[in-house]
């Protein structure tokens, strides 16, 4: 026989090798709770971490007050009145169909159902009234306040009844119901974080309907067409809405100004990516939509354009009473042959 | 730490026979140790994380359970909210311009037969409710829902919006659906008015859509393929309706259908088949399979088949997930998932594992083609189960326009 080969087992242990794999498992154990204790200590909360503003504009309803949902509604007299106020919310054309003078819903601009934050939550909107505004340089109740969404979002004078809803009507009582509901714990006189669209800081360049022409096409066309007429589907009814011309909101509207338009839009649009706009784009696009022909201000009556601009648009951003490449706007979109919903 | 197992020999160096060989206990090398705890405290930590998902998945599950039981306890209003709600709207009262109120309606005050008939065949042709005429777009429901279902749903919606105190049972409505399998859907008001002896008031005219024409051309293409390219009809099926992994066309928006053979072509939808049998299609070509297969009224084949949660598909489709910026599938699809042209497809009656197999392939990447990346970024959001769920509940859904229902059942006794 030849010299035995030596087993591998025989083989003394190099006790050097043994000591740094030992060192790399006990290494490789430490690091991982330290790891561990790290990932628990970040989840807690304990270390800030590094959200931007474009995160909290991305997950939408973290951090804001919570409304209740719709399986809280209450089932007795008053629950009846939330689940009416919500209907008439959701589909006011249908639901409020005497005052509803266009295509548009409570709901296309407040999103959610009115929980949307930075998407005028109705829950934020009731804890401030009573209030003082300028717009009409009086104290408003929340009626008063709806009914100028009735007489300028919804642009009540092309509906049936020519106006918005009187004070003391229904509507008034269910959409109230409907937000006193969703401010349920809220607290109240207070400026809850949320509320109304936010704001847009203001760009250098200032804004641009031609600029925003390119932002339009990009990435509202999809949804809202081309025209900006909306689309609908095969039984007509408003899957997107218009953005202007007859069928969509007044001069006299808040989303008619370029500022309020900015905001809504950098924090809501386009559906599902919130944020995905630079500021200068939201101002830019805000521009474009209103620069074209809506209905007329529901409150120039008898007066003229100029008339009216001075005064319940001095100072605005919009572009009401202004010529933009070569055409007046404010004059309105020609009044319907028979009122908006009117029997066939 | 370490024993001997080897063995014990007897004084000659045999083994010992009795032998058995055992382990002692070694102790535990402390990094070992110190693995396990920490993937403890990694475990702990992420239960920890996640408690509120869990907790909000929870609620939601109980939130849709009680939706769907507490606003009343009476036989069919959960289907009612289930399967009417999203046109109808909860309190009937339809959409101004669009959707026929079920409030006042005379064909609903007729009785839960009428409405049982209607539920059967569906409504694609102008009626005229109230004082307001509509286009009458409505599905058939013979494909979803069970005698007894429809049975249900007809005597809760004929009593509610009706004030009838008739009711109907699943034997009557399995008869109504023997008279019935044979018709597509009523031609608008002026068909129900003219099948019935009953008083509904004049009925806009029903206008006839002209018929596709088909080049002979396209029609050998789609029905024995042509070259190198095999049928459409062979993974398509006959009328369009698809199976599975392979959608259902009947219905879809035609500048849709064109749209994703481009796509095809140019790979931002990859698929290799279909990259092969649209590769030598002319425009002209396109636009005529684009209208057949939008032309086509075909009842639903699809069901849910992936185990989805669907009350969870449901809320995903109706309201979206907000706390993901995920929208309601109907805010663009349309209510209840009919489509809207030509960006957006229909999405009822397809088959749940196509859409599921789309949501995961424009989360992987096979898939590139929506505008904005909208449909990349929420298939994201959600989750395989999300996607799952949702895909499931769409498939529940009827598809409009309809067509008869023995439609389906003919395919299999061709030759």
């Amino acid at each position: 026989m030849t010299e035995p080969v030596q087993s591998p087992e025989a083989k003394p242990a190099d006790p050097q090798k043994g000591r740094i794999a030992r060192m790399w498992i006990h290494a490789a154990g430490a690091g991982l709770i330290v790891a561990a204790l790290g990932a628990l200590a970040y989840e807690s909360g304990f270390i800030p971490s590094r959200q931007t503003a474009q995160d909290t504009a991305g997950h939408a309803t973290a951090g804001f007050f919570q409304p209740p949902t719709d399986d809280q509604i209450p089932n007795d007299q008053f629950g009846a009145a939330v689940r009416r106020g919500q209907a008439i919310f959701m589909n006011t054309s249908t639901n409020a169909s005497l005052y509803v003078g266009n295509g548009l819903s409570c709901s296309n601009c407040h999103l959610g159902a009115g929980r949307q934050p930075f998407s005028a939550p109705m829950w934020a909107a009731w804890v401030q009234y009573p209030k003082y505004r300028s717009k009409n340089k009086q104290i408003n109740t929340m009626e008063d306040r709806v009914q100028g969404c009735f007489t300028f979002s919804m642009n009540a004078q092309h509906s049936v009844k020519g106006g918005p809803p009187p004070h003391g009507d229904d509507i008034y009582r269910d959409l109230e119901s409907y937000f006193f509901w969703l401010a349920t714990n809220a607290p109240t006189n207070k400026e809850l974080e949320g509320v109304g669209f936010g704001k847009v800081a203001k760009t250098e360049l200032g804004y641009s309907p031609e600029r925003g022409a390119q932002v339009f096409a990009a990435n509202c066309a999809v949804c809202h067409g081309g025209d900006g007429q909306g689309q609908k589907d095969i039984n007509g009814r408003y899957v997107f809405p218009p953005l202007w011309g007859a069928s969509s909101y007044n001069w006299g509207a808040g989303m008619a100004r370029i500022d309020t338009a900015a905001a809504f839009i950098k924090h809501n649009m386009p559906l599902s990516q919130p944020g995905r706009l630079t500021d200068q784009d939201a101002w830019d696009v805000a521009a474009y939509i209103n620069s074209f022909e809506r209905p007329k201000d529901a409150r120039q009556k008898g007066k003229t354009i100029e008339e009216t601009r001075k005064q319940y648009h001095d100072g605005d951003q919009i572009y009401y009473g202004q010529t933009v490449n070569g055409v007046l706007l404010g004059v309105g979109t020609p009044d319907p042959e028979r009122p908006v919903g009117a029997v066939d | 730490m370490t024993a001997d197992k080897s063995p014990r020999k007897d004084e000659a160096g045999r083994p010992d026979e009795n032998f058995e060989p055992y382990e002692l206990h070694g102790k535990m090398p402390w990094p070992l140790m110190a693995i396990a705890v920490g993937l403890g405290i990694w475990g702990a930590a992420t239960l920890f994380d996640t408690r509120e998902d869990v907790a909000a998945a929870r609620n939601e599950r109980v939130a849709e359970s009680r939706v769907a039981t507490a606003a009343s306890t009476e036989p069919g209003s959960a289907l009612f909210v289930a399967r009417c709600s999203t046109c109808h709207q909860p309190d009937g009262m339809g959409v101004r311009g669009a959707i026929p109120p079920l409030a006042g309606s005379a064909f609903v005050a007729q009785g839960p037969e009428l409405v049982s008939t209607i539920l059967l065949r569906g409504i694609d042709g102008p009626i005229r409710v109230g004082n307001y005429n509509f286009n009458g777009h409505m599905p058939s429901f013979a494909s979803v829902l069970t005698d007894a279902e429809i049975g249900e749903l007809s005597t809760y919606v004929a009593h509610r919006f009706g004030k009838s105190s008739e009711t109907i049972e699943a034997a009557a409505v399995a008869k109504l659906r023997g008279e019935v399998v044979d018709k597509a859907s009523f031609k608008g008001g002026t068909e129900i008015a003219s099948s019935t002896a009953l008083e509904l008031g004049s009925q806009p005219p029903f206008v006839a859509q002209t018929a596709v024409s088909l080049s002979p051309d396209v029609s050998t293409m789609i029905f024995t393929g042509r070259g190198e390219q095999w049928a459409c009809a062979s993974c398509h099926g006959d009328l369009g309706q698809g199976k599975e992994n392979v959608p259902r066309l009947a219905g879809l928006p035609a500048e849709y259908i064109v749209k994703q053979i481009d796509d095809f072509h140019s790979g931002r939808r990859q698929n290799e088949s279909m990259k092969i049998v649209v590769a030598s299609l002319t425009q002209e070509e396109k636009r005529q399979l684009g209208e057949y297969y939008a032309g086509l009224r075909v009842p639903s084949n699809a069901k849910p088949e992936l185990g989805g949660d669907l009350a969870r598909g449901e809320a995903l489709a109706l309201h979206g997930d907000w706390s993901r910026n995920v929208p309601a599938c109907f805010s663009c699809h349309g209510p209840s998932g009919f489509g809207v042209a030509p960006e957006f497809p229909a999405l009822a009656a397809q088959h749940a594992s196509y859409t599921a197999s789309q949501l995961a392939a424009w989360v992987g990447g096979h898939r590139n083609n929506s505008s904005l990346d909208l449909m990349g970024r929420i298939s994201r959001a959600l989750s395989d189960a999300d996607r799952r769920a949702v895909a499931d509940y769409l498939a529940s859904l009827p598809p409009v326009p309809a067509g008869e229902d023995a439609q389906i059942a003919r395919i299999g006794e061709r030759p």
